[in-house]
């Protein structure tokens, strides 16, 4: 009887796995959503700190806030680029970014929902599992907040923006639009939301991208938290500062 | 010691199910969750009623077949301890608890508490093929590995496929699983030369039937093995690595 000297496939014939449960395969892979998440959420928050950065400079007055501003909008990159230039390069990544995180936020939701079934898990009580749990929900809250927060400060369009809204005076604005109580509490609770989000968001960043080693995890860990905390308390301090009328 | 129990009782996977409630009045603290559902078969057959289904086998903590929910949570309310391993000195006199099959769409429901865990097993099946022809077994010290690495790979080796994380999961997600085996394999030197094809494979096969991570840490608050959560990290950097080497599968 001849013996087969080997009952193995050859490696490039390998059958393929019998998927019992086959039906295609989920397209873009989630791995990939992972990672555009990732990605986008990294690019939010290096913004929202370089932003926290520029916002810090409305106690250094109005003359400071009003040129960092005016670099930003004409001389940033210039000559590299062309005046006014930046700032629309600039705009348009933030924009493909947000397109590219809700998208993958919501498909990535809706995977989930499937792969969980009808039975919800219940009982869950940790920090931790709420923040993960309501990253839809503060998104969705900071997805509003951009866009009132864009209308009021940025364009100046009534009625996010108040009457007094003059482009290019950026303090003046500023303080006008936080003399509005409802207008400095919707922003205060933007504030809380992102925390909770990016807080949450950062460490998610940290195992997405495969950090496995105890130290780098220790210390992203470590980061996502005092990212966290740095944007709630400095972006905090401005409303405080003009309800007070420090910033005047 | 007195409890009230609420059952899933489910006929087949094509029936729908339902709790039912039962007391058993001589538990007793050192009784562990599975000797407290013999008790209650005992009882419902006595009474001439049907048993309830759950699964069992080494009672040990090592053959990961007896999960089931115990208060909505994957094995019971002792933190990383099996089933098998739960004792009723966890519960007051008086209480009630509920237990349920693990929950999970991948994981349908057998019977009562018994879930078919084989979605768990089509992963390993997509990264368990050896490419090079083997042959005998190699000697013991052929190829050296240290303590250290040795420790890690047995480490994570430990998973027994309970399925636990994947029902301690609000997504349905497999990563702390998945993720176990890949850093298993990808940590020795046998198995590290097919590392990027397995993790293209065990990772697409993954995602045909569970769900992402969203970094709940739910999973290895309940793994009865220990495995730490850096594994669903391992999901991601395996297959990063795997793509920007170029490997399809
Ligand atoms: C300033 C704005 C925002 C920042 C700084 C931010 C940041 C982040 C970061 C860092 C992550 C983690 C990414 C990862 O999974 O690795 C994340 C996840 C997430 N973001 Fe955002 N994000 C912002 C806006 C939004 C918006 C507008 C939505 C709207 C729907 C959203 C929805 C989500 C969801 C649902 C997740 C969780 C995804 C998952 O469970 O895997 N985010 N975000
Ligand atoms: S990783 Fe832990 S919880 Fe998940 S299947 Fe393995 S032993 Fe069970
Ligand atoms: S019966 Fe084997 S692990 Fe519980």
């Amino acid at each position: 009887m001849a013996v087969p000297t080997s009952t193995r496939p050859e490696p490039d014939r390998v059958p393929a796995v019998e998927r019992p449960s086959a039906g295609p395969q989920p397209q873009p892979a989630t791995w990939v959503l992972k990672v555009v998440m990732a990605v986008t959420g990294t690019v939010f928050a290096l913004f929202v700190v370089v932003h926290l950065v520029g916002n810090l400079k409305v106690f250094l007055g109005p003359e400071e806030f009003d040129g960092y501003a005016h670099w930003l909008q004409r001389d940033l990159l210039a000559p590299l680029v062309p005046h006014g230039w930046f700032i629309w390069i600039f705009r348009s990544t933030l924009l493909t970014c947000l397109v590219a995180h809700v998208w993958a936020a919501v498909v990535l939701r809706h995977r989930a929902r499937v792969a969980r079934g009808p039975h919800r898990r219940q009982g869950l009580r940790s920090f931790r599992s709420f923040q993960a749990r309501s990253m839809l929900v503060t998104g969705v809250v900071l997805l509003f907040f951009v866009v009132f927060h864009v209308l009021d400060l940025t364009t100046g369009t009534r009625p996010a923006a108040t009457g007094e809204f003059v482009a290019g005076q950026a303090y003046a604005n500023l303080v006008s639009s936080f003399q509005r109580p409802a207008v400095a509490a919707f922003y205060v609770l933007a504030i809380g939301t992102l925390f909770l989000h990016l807080a949450h968001g950062l460490w998610s960043v940290v195992n997405d991208l495969g950090a496995t080693g105890r130290r780098l995890r220790a210390i992203g860990a470590a980061v996502a938290g005092a990212v966290g905390l740095l944007v709630l308390v400095g972006n905090l301090l401005i409303p405080v500062a003009v309800l007070t009328g420090v910033v005047a | 010691m007195k409890l009230t129990l609420d059952v899933w009782r489910q006929p087949d996977a094509a029936s729908p199910g339902a709790f039912e409630t039962y007391v058993v009045t001589d538990a007793t603290a050192e009784m562990t969750l599975l000797e407290l559902l013999d008790r209650l078969n005992d009882q419902l057959v006595e009474d001439g009623r049907e048993p309830v289904a759950f699964e069992s086998d080494c009672r040990e903590g090592i053959c990961g077949c007896c999960g089931v929910d115990v208060d909505g949570r994957p094995h019971g309310p002792q933190a990383n301890t099996p089933s098998c391993e739960q004792h009723v000195r966890s519960f007051a006199d008086g209480d009630r608890v509920v237990l349920e099959p693990l929950r999970a769409a991948a994981f349908p429901v057998v019977k009562d508490l018994v879930v078919d865990r084989s979605a768990l097993d089509r992963v390993v099946q997509a990264g368990g093929h050896v490419a090079v022809d083997a042959g005998t077994a190699p000697d013991a010290d052929a190829a050296r590995i240290g303590h250290e690495t040795a420790e890690t790979a047995l480490d994570f080796a430990a998973c027994i496929g309970c399925g636990a994380c994947v029902a301690a999961c609000p997504n349905g997600s497999a990563s702390l699983f998945t993720g176990a085996k890949l850093t298993h394999l990808a940590t020795l030197p046998q198995t590290r030369t097919e590392r990027g094809r397995r993790a293209v494979d065990m990772v697409a096969q993954m995602e045909h039937d569970f769900g992402p991570c969203s970094t709940y840490g739910e999973c290895a608050v309940v793994c009865p093995a220990g495995i730490p959560l850096s594994a669903i990290a391992a999901v991601g950097k395996e297959r990063m690595r795997a793509f920007l080497r170029g490997r399809t599968g």
